[in-house]
């Protein structure tokens, strides 16, 4: 390989790099890893647009019952924002929909959520909920 | 008998002699204990006035999550940690706080913050109000409020500041300016119907625009605006009042600031306000910052703004989020939360001269958090408990087991998300303790594991530390009440003459006439008259009251000064005393002296 080659490259090799280097062992990922640290979208997130992944969370509570939507949050969120007065949402969060109605599982227990990355904004017809990037086709387990 | 004394002369020189002798006198730690003596004998208690008076309160920061933060800094630096020390850990004088409430063995930050801002204890949830208002009892608080520092040190012609990481509107900041039946009354949102008490947001532009107020820096953006308005970062307004409030700052003079670049571009403030508001809700954690400044950075530039006002200042800055990462049960935001805190401190000590600035660092309460032992030196305090080499100094690096045979963190908490105890599908809970590596316990979103399952892990009744330099800092001493640190604070900055009698009638010592039948007001008849005899506009101050009601009533301020005069320990202005101090009769002309402004701002106007 070439110097100019191996200059042209660099770029793609330093992303697949820093996505392996974002993954678990497991090739699970990180919330957080999906954002910089601006909120703006990682490198990650925008190499992994379209495809399916699996993202290490929790689950926030539920906005409503039977519902085929959850927040998956990076830290245990016990408080609904949509609740208590003057609670907001963190900015790194990632809105799930998911295949089948939502089994709650307790806000402080690790899950994983398997679904293909959308990005965009999005505002859900049902709930309102703004959404800058989501799982979507999602199925989940503690774990 | 007099050969008795002689040889007790005889054998105490020979002890004082001696110390020298003793076998560890060359021991570094010995030398460094003496050395410690030496500094504390060589003390001079500072008696002069404080022109200045910087009160630092680390929302949550109790001597565990000092000692965390400490331990933290330290290793961050590179050493073991303990040896470590804090800026406010080098003042000379140090007290341990009572921070329960008049009906909280556990408090929360809105009466320990009020405690601290107006010589007074009183119900959990509620801000500068009498002790005996009630939460969500508008009326009462609107007819009990107190008189606060910040309107104290206007009167005498200082300037004052409020720097949070937290909302603006938050109980800590929230004590300086403004005054509440219920803490959660950030916007008008909160205001149940009827009632007149203006919210906290609406508080603190009447406190800016009648000149109380000089500089507040902090988050809570959302508070300000109304609910159709979109801010800088995209995030909506909250106010259905259709107000403002950012523009109304802005109307009046005033300069506003929303992020980093901002915050830099402000001009030197003269007369007018400043309003930034750095987020929508709170500010970032330490960790997570970016695009706004830190808690040292407002700190600097609210001294260098304030300090041109040849009168001096008064400053609260608060690190607002050490509390909310215990309450998240994460130590690791706690404690770089509580560097970026101790940063701060460090800022204000090189920006000010202790012959002339009272500086005190404190808490206003504790936390659930505790350390598990037994771990060795240089231990990481954020991760797993490293057993104690015998034979050395520094850990073995092999983590302490527990009797279930895992490993457990340094730090965890009785209570809060970390908990151990997880919800079944029947809704009992059940758990046993996970098995951490060292890789998870020191990530920076993990949670410490905790014990009893709740949503937010909870405050503590337990005391917090006060440290102080600078004039009359030797007050801060023994165990005392959190209400001293007010009483500290203005004899400081009184110099302990009491408040001068041309700022006192500044103030608002306004009240319904001895005899209403108003407890409140009949018990601090006497304290009226001085106010009463300067009152010129006490009608029309009356009228705009009852359409905007804003301001206050005092507690009889001489007698807090003589308190303060008299501090010593826990006989000073305990709870019981404090809840003499009541509202005076008469009154008075508006804080400013400016009757229009008070209308129109809704301040500066007493009344009930």
């Amino acid at each position: 390989m070439d110097r100019r080659r191996f200059l042209v490259l660099l770029p793609a090799f330093l992303l697949v790099s820093q996505a392996a280097s974002a993954q678990e062992e497991d090739g699970t990922i990180r919330l957080r890893d999906l954002y910089n640290k601006d909120t703006s979208f990682s490198d990650l997130a925008l190499a992994s647009e379209g495809q399916r992944i699996i993202v290490n969370g929790f689950m926030a509570p539920p906005l409503k019952a039977e519902s085929t939507f959850f927040v998956l949050t990076k830290m245990p969120t016990a408080v609904c924002p949509f609740c208590e007065p003057g609670q907001t949402w963190p900015d790194d969060i990632l809105p799930v929909y998911t295949r089948r109605i939502v089994d709650p599982i307790p806000f402080n227990v690790p899950m994983r959520t398997s679904g293909i990355l959308e990005l965009g904004e999005y505002v859900d017809p049902e709930t309102g909920f703004f959404s800058a990037l989501r799982l979507v086709e999602a199925t989940y387990e503690r774990g | 008998m007099r050969t008795s004394a002689i040889a007790i002369a005889a054998a105490t020189l020979a002890s004082t002699a001696g110390a020298q002798d003793l076998v560890q006198a060359q021991n570094e730690w010995f030398i460094a204990g003496q050395g410690t003596v030496e500094e504390m004998l060589a003390l001079q208690s500072n008696t002069g006035t404080a022109r200045n008076v910087i009160l630092f309160v680390a929302d949550g920061n109790d001597v565990s999550t000092n000692y965390a933060t400490r331990i933290f800094a330290g290793q961050q630096a590179g050493g073991l940690g303990d040896d470590h020390v804090l800026p406010h850990e080098t003042f000379p004088h140090t007290a341990l706080v009572k921070t329960y409430t008049t009906n909280g063995q556990t408090p929360d930050s809105a009466p320990t913050a009020a405690a601290m801002n107006t010589g007074v204890k009183m119900k959990n949830d509620v801000i500068n109000v009498h002790p005996d208002v009630a939460v969500d009892d508008c009326q009462a608080a609107v007819e009990g409020r107190l008189t606060t520092l910040a309107e104290i040190a206007s009167a005498m012609g200082k300037s004052v500041g409020i720097v949070s990481t937290a909302r603006l509107t938050h109980a800590t900041p929230a004590a300086v300016y403004g005054y509440t039946a219920n803490r959660d009354w950030e916007d008008n949102t909160f205001i149940p119907e009827g009632c007149n008490q203006p919210d906290l947001a609406a508080q603190l532009v009447a406190q800016m625009n009648a000149g109380v107020i000089d500089m507040a820096l902090g988050g809570g953006r959302a508070h300000f605006l109304p609910a159709d308005v979109t801010d800088e970062e995209g995030d909506p307004g909250l106010r259905t009042d259709g107000r403002n409030l950012v523009e109304e700052v802005i109307a009046a003079g005033g300069q506003y600031a929303w992020n980093d670049e901002t915050f830099m571009a402000l001009a030197a403030p003269g007369n007018a306000p400043v309003l930034a508001l750095f987020e929508a809700s709170h500010m970032e954690y330490a960790h997570d910052r970016t695009g706004e400044p830190t808690q040292a950075e407002m700190t600097a530039a609210a001294i260098e703004a304030l300090d041109r006002n040849e009168n001096g200042y008064y400053l609260m800055s608060e690190g607002g989020r050490v509390d909310h990462a215990n309450h998240a049960g994460n130590v690791h935001r706690t404690v770089t939360d509580g560097v970026a805190f101790a940063e701060a401190v460090q800022t204000a000590m090189d920006l000010t001269d202790p012959a002339e600035t009272l500086i005190i660092v404190t808490a206003d309460h504790g936390h659930a958090i505790a350390l598990n032992g037994y771990c060795g030196r240089g231990t990481p305090i954020t991760g797993l408990c490293m057993d104690v080499d015998p034979a050395g100094e520094e850990h073995t690096g092999e983590p302490v087991l527990a009797n279930d045979g895992k490993p457990f963190s340094v730090v965890g908490y009785l209570n809060g998300a970390g908990s151990v105890m997880i919800e079944q599908a029947d809704g009992s809970f059940f758990g046993t303790r996970p098995n951490v590596t060292q890789e998870q316990a020191t990530d920076p979103d993990y949670l410490q594991q905790a014990l009893i399952p709740m949503g937010s892990e909870t405050h503590s009744g337990a005391d917090v530390a006060a440290f102080a330099r600078g004039p009359w800092a030797h007050l801060v001493g023994g165990v005392i009440e959190q209400n001293v640190i007010f009483h500290v604070m203005l004899h400081a900055m009184t110099g302990g003459e009491g408040i001068p009698a041309a700022a006192l009638g500044a103030l608002n010592v306004n009240a319904p006439a001895a005899g209403s039948g108003d407890p409140v007001a009949d018990d601090a008849a006497p304290a009226a008259e001085e106010g009463a005899a300067e009152d010129q506009v006490g009608d029309d101050a009356q009228d705009a009251a009852e359409e905007l009601p804003d301001d206050a009533t005092a507690e009889p301020l001489e007698e807090a000064a003589d308190e303060a005069t008299a501090a010593e320990g826990a006989d000073t202005a305990t709870g019981g005393e404090a809840g003499s101090a009541q509202p005076a009769d008469g009154a008075t002309e508006p804080t400013q002296g400016d009757a229009e402004a008070g209308e129109e701002a809704g301040d500066g106007a007493t009344g009930n």
